[in-house]
């Protein structure tokens, strides 16, 4: 996948809603801004690694990348299991080995990480990182 | 007749006595701390900061006023504002500053008092207990003591706080609040001072009105009002901030996400 090869229909409409719907979680502990604010990916992977713990929860994921046909290793940052307990998450509900589908927020300074917007079990059942996720700007 | 008699009598009828003086007293009198005035439970910050934070309850309230500017003197007002522009600028382009959070540190006061997450009240005799969930803040509010003189308080990240009820006001003086504390990025002195005037507004909703004074840094009195709502069960959650992956980018001073 290529964070540079998204397009761009739709991109204002998306900013719009997202000014609205800014990602909070996570307000005591540290900022957001570093992740692209206006962009959301979608992509499938499997989980490596699933951290339940406290000021985020961490969910590491292989994932292929579209544009090279590598596999590139993710860390999706969370919310912190306080919020997601409140939205219906389990502590034991994600575990190494499972297929997910997310939709996540890219870092902007291009590492391989981003914060969650939506999360799809492997039985497809979807959950929210606390706040609203918009569509997905690219897939 | 000591309560230890009471309770450990040696004969049935001292027992029963002891018993009959003990029920026909108002409740707590006993230790001389004020009855229970109905703000216990779980409270969250109304109104919400965001969805996902608290309860999907809503309310009917108007929020109060956003807390204004701090009334810094001039010396402190400029750099305060300077810092808050580069704050804001930064964060905009990405690069958010630094903060106390960020290294796993709690809010302390009065930032706990709003904390982000929910916050349980606690009436026992004696004393009035607030656990804010976010990095498991615990104050203690000790009724009828006499309050610190700041100098001889140990500086806490809550600072040390006692309580008197007035009327259906619980009012909580609070001094000795760590200097390396910050509210809306404040500065403040050992000498800071945090009055909360504390009262039901209804059965759902409690208003605390809070004033911080400080002369060395202060024109004058910083104050405003937050308000809770009830969260009837809601259960405050551990929150122990063991695995931190931000750290301070050594290059350009920012927050920076521990990947690898």
């Amino acid at each position: 996948m290529s964070r540079h090869k998204y397009s761009t229909s739709g991109l204002a409409a998306v900013l719009a809603i997202l000014a609205l719907l800014a990602p909070a979680p996570g307000l005591a502990h540290h900022s957001f801004a570093g992740y692209e604010p206006e962009l959301q990916i979608k992509f499938s992977g499997v989980v490596t690694e699933f951290t339940w713990a406290n000021p985020h929860v961490y969910v590491r994921m292989d994932a292929p990348d579209k544009a090279t046909g590598k596999t590139r290793r993710w860390l999706i940052e969370c919310a912190n299991p306080g919020i997601l307990n409140r939205v219906g998450w389990r502590f034991n509900m994600v575990k190494a080995g499972d297929t997910i589908t997310v939709i996540v927020s890219p870092l902007r300074n291009g590492e391989p990480a981003a914060l969650l917007k939506q999360i799809t079990l492997a039985d497809g059942t979807k959950y929210s990182n606390g706040g609203p996720a918009g569509p997905a700007t690219i897939e | 007749m000591s309560l230890c008699k009471c309770l450990f009598g040696r004969n049935a009828v001292t027992t029963l006595l002891c018993g009959m003086l003990w029920a026909s007293t108002p409740a707590f009198a006993q230790s001389g701390a004020q009855v229970i005035r109905g703000i216990n439970g779980s409270w969250e910050a109304y109104p919400q900061r965001a969805a996902g934070l608290g309860s999907t309850a809503r309310g009917s309230l108007p929020a109060p006023a956003p807390v204004p500017e701090p009334p810094l003197k001039p010396e402190h007002l400029t750099k305060w504002k300077a810092d808050q522009t580069r704050n804001a600028e930064l964060t905009q382009k990405g690069l958010p500053p630094v903060t106390s959070g960020m290294a796993c540190l709690p809010e302390g006061m009065p930032g706990m008092m709003q904390g982000t997450f929910p916050m349980e009240v606690l009436e026992t005799p004696g004393q009035v207990t607030i656990i804010q969930e976010a990095y498991n803040q615990v104050r203690r509010i000790y009724l009828n003591e006499k309050l610190m003189a700041p100098e001889d308080a140990e500086p806490r990240f809550s600072g040390h706080s006692v309580g008197s009820w007035e009327g259906n006001t619980l009012v909580i003086r609070t001094v000795g609040v760590k200097d390396s504390v910050r509210f809306r990025n404040a500065p403040h002195s050992m000498n800071i001072r945090i009055t909360e005037r504390i009262r039901l507004v209804n059965d759902e909703f409690m208003e605390n009105q809070v004033t911080i004074e400080d002369p060395e840094y202060l024109t004058k009195p910083w104050t405003w009002t937050w308000m809770y709502k009830r969260w009837p069960g809601y259960k405050i959650q551990e929150y122990v901030c063991e695995d931190n992956r931000y750290f301070e980018d050594p290059a350009l001073g920012h927050q920076r996400l521990r990947v690898q």
